[in-house]
């Protein structure tokens, strides 16, 4: 399925939020892989996804379970566990 | 290099070139006012937490923050060096269990190979115990060579080499008398003094037993009026142990009341917060409290030290199901220093919530970083009230 434009800029923006908080260097938001596996391939540990499950938790306004970090493995899968809580508040709220 | 590794060493680079600049809590900044996106400092609606951004809108705990994250790359695993020692002490807790009997690498060239590979699996920080690593010089010049961060536990008997630049961590169990006898060692405190007075390395380890709880004030004394730094440990019983030094309730609360007139008079000589006596006097254990994650009760091995953390054998293995930095403790009973800096630490999201607790946490890691990492000094404590841990009663009352 194509990626919506919605998608692909939340991935950008979670890009941004990766590459500031953790100072990454020699990435852009858009070099970024969203597919590329943060523990694995960039050395991402707790603290750092606590960090910026912090972040994005004020960015989006959704709660991030701390036991939900360990799915938090890719750009694209924090862009897609992003959205499914917006969109279960969506649900609830209408 | 890989780019785990690649990032590793970015990170050092910048902690080393920032040269601690952030080191004094109370810098001259001008306060920076960061409006949280949604405006003022409204609450998230769904679960009543205070946003990151406004905890971080205080330029005093922001300036805090900034200081403890530079050091997020730490990865640490442990070691057992010898299965000797000098000292054969009540509640031990490496002879206890099974580790006690695997054989000694003697062999520096295979310390030396170890540790680059667990560089190489992005571990940067060693923790180097059991039974007595000063009785192996050889092995700690070897492990240092090749990681140079880290710390020995070690009983301060016999100077471990300047060239080593460890932190070092010197335990305490009581005054001479209780060292006698607990520790079959006589005048151990002066031994000790003498051979760390003045090392920037040093931190001496006072472990509170439920027995030693009234001798800590004049070892506090003694420490300070020799110009040395110390931190506190609580005495977590081995697996099986029902010994006096086993804590109960009220010599928790004892203790506790202890670190507090401690801390009020030797400010600059004790590395420890409130936060570090409410979290690690409480009634309940540390497991209880935060959920440990270490490997031995962690079964997890996406993320953290369930995946990363390896406590290796004098025979360079190691066994995950056993694997956590005091090995053999009971867990139920698990108040240890080394433990709290580890699983407190890990729960920044439970404590980003109001500015009270997450300053009590900013506390706590300053605190650890202090007393584990060469060349960081602990600032004043943002917090000076006792918070609870989160989600459990008042200290002092049952949640």
């Amino acid at each position: 399925m194509p990626e919506s434009k919605e998608i692909r800029e939340r991935m950008i923006r979670i890009a941004e939020i990766i590459i500031e908080e953790l100072k990454l260097e020699d990435i852009t938001p858009k070099s970024f892989d969203p597919d590329m596996d943060l523990v694995d391939e960039l050395g991402v540990d707790s603290m750092d996804l606590a960090t910026v499950a912090l972040v994005l938790q004020d960015e989006y306004g959704v709660f991030i379970d701390e036991d939900d970090y360990p799915k938090l493995k890719t750009v694209r899968l924090i862009a897609e566990y992003v959205q499914s809580r917006l969109q279960g508040r969506k649900d609830r709220d209408s | 290099m890989s780019k785990v590794a690649q990032r590793m060493e970015t990170l050092k680079k910048r902690m080393r070139d920032d040269g601690n600049q952030t080191m004094m809590a109370k810098t001259a900044i001008e306060p920076r006012m960061e409006p949280s996106r949604h405006g003022g400092s409204e609450m998230n609606p769904l679960h009543g937490r205070l946003k990151f951004s406004e905890l971080l809108s205080d330029p005093e705990v922001k300036t805090r923050w900034e200081k403890v994250r530079k050091y997020f790359f730490l990865r640490e695993s442990t070691y057992d060096m010898s299965n000797r020692c000098n000292l054969r002490c009540d509640g031990c807790y490496y002879y206890e269990g099974e580790k006690q009997f695997a054989e000694e690498n003697r062999d520096p060239e295979a310390w030396r190979a170890l540790m680059q590979a667990e560089k190489a699996r992005g571990i940067t920080y060693v923790v180097l115990a059991g039974a007595e690593p000063s009785l192996v010089p050889e092995l700690l010049k070897a492990c240092f060579e090749e990681m140079p961060l880290g710390c020995i536990a070690t009983n301060g008997v016999r100077r471990i080499d300047p060239s080593v630049g460890y932190k070092i961590h010197i335990s305490v169990w009581g005054n001479d008398a209780t060292s006698l006898r607990v520790r079959r060692a006589d005048k151990l405190l002066d031994r000790q003094i003498e051979n760390y007075r003045g090392d920037p390395r040093a931190v001496f380890v006072y472990t509170f037993t439920r027995e030693n709880i009234g001798e800590a004030a004049e070892i506090a004394d003694g420490l300070a009026s020799a110009g040395c730094r110390f931190t506190f440990n609580v005495f977590s019983s081995p697996v099986g142990y029902s010994g006096p030094l086993r804590h109960d309730p009220s010599s928790l609360i004892r203790t506790r009341e202890m670190m507090v007139k401690i801390m009020a008079r030797h400010p600059g000589h004790v590395l420890y917060s409130p936060y570090g006596a409410a979290a690690h006097t409480h009634e309940r254990g540390l497991h209880e409290l935060y959920g440990c994650s270490y490997p031995r009760m962690n079964s997890s091995t996406e993320i953290g030290l369930g995946r990363s953390f390896r406590q290796f054998r004098t025979d360079l293995t190691w066994d995950r199901a056993a694997a956590c930095c005091v090995p053999d403790t009971d867990c139920a009973d698990c108040r240890h220093y080394a433990a709290g800096s580890a699983v407190v630490t890990a729960r920044l999201y439970r404590h980003a919530t109001d500015p009270r607790a997450f300053r009590s946490w900013l506390d706590y890691v300053d605190t650890y970083l202090a007393v584990w990492v060469m060349g960081y000094e602990k600032g004043e404590n943002l917090c000076e009230e006792m918070v609870s841990p989160p989600g459990h009663a008042e200290i002092g009352k049952r949640s």
